[in-house]
């Protein structure tokens, strides 16, 4: 899982420290989230996107889907009726 | 710049004062234990009643300690506490595999010395150093 949480978190001039504890996580797991090492929980990804004031799938992506250019609202609903 | 304010009682503060609780505690365990292993023979002559009061006093500090550590562990974020579960679930594994054939090379006097606990737990807490460090390098 892809995210954006270094630029948005560059943008507000915070260190990771900072994030880290505003979300109430080490700084390593900010660390980890940030380089793709680790993917947070989705309470965590919620707390992520409450504190920027985005929805999540602002901060979050998933890969696959940007690769084959369709949504997985796309892919379900042709899955779904075709 | 957005200033964040920091929570009165933060991450790392509360990491910190478990982290200092579960010290206490494993130093108490120690003690409770050498006295356990070597009162009876230094300090009261074998005598039945005080070597019981001992081994009460280490089961009881050692369950202080396993809360301790539970505490401890539920205080930590998704990332630190999967390190800690695959450095004991690695931990386990090795105690297990290492332990089984080396009672049995003991038994079958394979190796000329007694099969003692205290060899298993030295792996132990070797093996989860070892890949507790590895954990939180990976991450890093």
């Amino acid at each position: 899982m892809k995210n954006r949480l270094k630029v948005l978190r560059a943008e507000r001039d915070w260190t990771q420290a900072q994030l880290a504890e505003a979300l109430d996580v080490s700084r390593q797991t900010v660390n980890a989230i940030e380089t793709g090492k680790f993917d947070p929980s989705l309470p965590l990804a919620f707390r992520a996107a409450r504190l920027f004031g985005l929805p999540i799938e602002e901060i979050f992506h998933d890969p696959a889907l940007e690769h084959d250019g369709s949504s997985l609202a796309t892919k379900t609903k042709k899955d779904t009726y075709v | 710049m957005n200033q964040l304010k920091p929570p009165e009682h933060g991450y790392q503060s509360r990491i910190r004062t478990h982290v200092i609780r579960l010290f206490r505690w494993n130093g108490a365990w120690a003690a409770a234990t050498a006295l356990m292993a070597f009162g009876p023979k230094f300090l009261w002559n074998k005598a039945l009643v005080f070597t019981l009061l001992a081994v009460g006093l280490d089961v009881a500090v050692g369950v202080g300690m396993i809360l301790a550590n539970k505490d401890y562990l539920a205080e930590l974020d998704e990332l630190q506490r999967k390190v800690q579960l695959n450095s004991t679930g690695i931990t386990l594994g090795v105690a297990v595999v290492a332990g089984v054939p080396f009672s049995m090379m003991a038994a079958y006097h394979v190796i000329p010395f007694h099969a003692d606990v205290a060899y298993l737990l030295i792996l132990m807490s070797l093996t989860f150093a070892v890949s507790n460090l590895y954990g939180t390098r990976r991450y890093r």
